[in-house]
């Protein structure tokens, strides 16, 4: 926790954004997370980006990742996201794409530095 | 009596339309599985990577070029030894034949502008890069660059054809850019191969429409068979969309032995020789080299399990195109569905809770309804270029 509050201390920090700009929320014990996809709408075999934005804690993640699998089948996707960092917190993801319908568990990480701080899970049923 | 006989004609055609009709009837997720197999076809685009795409002076030299046997070594070759016209772009053989036996089935060419990878392991990323690479290899065509341009160079109507299209004779040009650019023109004709519509786009159509009338002329086998296709028999999980394909690369638990000692490493080979080729769309080549075009290519990872994984092949046509699987092991429809009926678990990668594929186990009946359905992904007429 010192840490995170040693990072806390040394960068800027992240409001969640307003309602309306396409955003949704997730949140667990240590932290809350706004992301978008973009398309906002997923369809199988189509590229698709995400936009992540840590909410809570508001500084001190100094990396977020994130990637896809389909736990019933224990595969992931066959592409890797470049990352791209917008400002400390606050990223962009390009090169996302689920091959398959079915049910897939998109995993968002936050770090501070090596440390997970939370692992952010959202189910998607991808329909045909 | 005339009236009477027309009743007695309609009611027998309602009675044919009722036994017609699935029972019990698709369910609302079976109904939504089905219509994401259309529409049919779909709509006509362009490759931007090929500044030729759609051009019909690139067709119309592309055509000339595919049927010339003057584009192998030893000038007994063409495109359309492998994919013949007359067999739906296909050659009907397990593995095809070029100057040498090939490792792989020739797969049927139609629906191209749909893909996102090319060749059994999507070692092409677009459809000329895919192009070159028969010219080139000394199993199938045998060419070298320079000798594609001497040969295209020695005839003047076809020389002049090319420089119409490319503003500078073949002899004028790097040998390398004479073959990017004669591929992109065999490209553009490729592209215009497209399958039919089929009685399974009727029935879709139909029933999209809610008209039962015209969903009910499908015969019940077939849609028996479609019910196990996206239902319990997980066929559409892989076989998704309009093209009935993902596009991508699975293990469906057929040998990757090329021959005895020697493997074919399927899709990881084939990210590999993407990754090697100076024809893919991170190159030089790439006539629209915008993030849109490259994508797939710059964000594919080659993954451990890609090992013996093949693409899964598109199956619009796909009773006019035996034999099947990426080395042409399984002769027929009914084979295929045995295959997956009786699937050796052995084979396949993954825990046995986890794999996607198991075996169906399917009585005879079953598979009998499968293979009808798949009948009805092919229509009576022969593929045909579009304009």
């Amino acid at each position: 926790m010192l840490s995170l509050g040693l990072s806390a201390a040394a960068q800027p920090s992240n409001s969640c954004p307003p309602a309306g700009q396409g955003f949704e929320r997730l949140a667990a014990a240590n932290a809350e997370i706004a992301y978008r996809w973009d398309p906002a709408s997923l369809k199988v075999g189509q590229f698709f980006s995400a936009e992540v934005i840590s909410c809570r804690p508001s500084a001190g993640v100094t990396r977020i990742s994130i990637d896809a699998t389909m736990p019933a089948h224990a595969h992931g996707m066959n592409y890797r996201p470049k990352t791209t960092e917008i400002s400390p917190g606050h990223y962009r993801f390009t090169g996302l794409m689920l091959h398959m319908p079915g049910r897939w568990q998109v995993a968002i990480d936050l770090y501070d530095g090596t440390r997970l701080v939370q692992r952010l899970t959202r189910d998607i049923d991808l329909k045909p | 009596m005339r009236l009477a006989t027309l009743f007695i004609v309609a009611a027998f055609t309602i009675l044919d339309a009722v036994a017609q009709e699935l029972s019990p009837p698709f369910t609302d997720t079976e109904r939504a599985a089905i219509l994401a197999h259309g529409p049919w076809p779909q709509p006509k685009s362009t490759d931007p990577s090929n500044r030729v795409s759609g051009n019909a002076r690139a067709v119309a030299l592309g055509r000339k070029l595919f049927h010339d046997t003057r584009f192998s070594a030893d000038r007994s070759r063409s495109c359309a030894t492998c994919h013949d016209t007359d067999r739906a772009f296909a050659d009907g053989r397990p593995r095809s034949i070029g100057l040498q036996l090939a490792d792989r089935n020739a797969i049927a060419l139609a629906n191209l502008r749909l893909n996102r990878w090319f060749g059994w392991a999507g070692a092409s990323d677009s459809l000329w890069a895919h192009s070159i690479r028969p010219i080139l290899d000394e199993k199938e065509l045998g060419l070298t660059p320079a000798l594609l341009q001497e040969r295209m160079a020695r005839d003047r109507p076809l020389s002049t054809e090319y420089a119409r299209l490319f503003g500078h004779r073949p002899k004028d040009g790097e040998p390398e850019a004479v073959l990017v650019n004669a591929a992109k023109a065999l490209a553009a004709y490729q592209e215009t191969i497209v399958t039919p519509r089929t009685p399974f786009d009727d029935f879709r159509d139909a029933l999209a429409r809610g008209d039962r009338h015209r969903a009910a002329r499908y015969s019940i086998a077939a849609q028996r068979g479609l019910r196990i296709f996206v239902g319990e028999g997980r066929c559409a999980a892989c076989h998704t969309g309009p093209n009935f394909t993902s596009g991508e690369f699975e293990d469906v638990g057929i040998p990757f032995f090329a021959e005895k000692g020697r493997v074919d490493p399927g899709r990881h080979g084939g990210i590999a020789a993407l990754r090697a080729s100076p024809f893919n769309l991170l190159g030089r080549h790439n006539d629209n080299p915008d993030a849109a075009t490259g994508l797939a290519t710059r964000h594919v990872e080659q993954l451990h399990r890609n090992w013996g994984e093949f693409r899964v092949p598109s199956l619009r046509n796909v009773a006019r195109t035996a034999p099947y699987m990426h080395n042409g092991s399984l002769a027929t429809l009914a084979d295929v569905v045995r295959h997956y009926s009786e699937i050796d678990e052995e084979r396949l990668h993954g825990t046995p809770d986890k794999r996607l594929l198991r075996p169906l186990r399917l009585s005879p009946q079953e598979k009998a309804d499968l293979v009808a359905f798949l009948h009805t992904l092919s229509a009576d007429r022969s593929v045909r270029e579009s304009r």
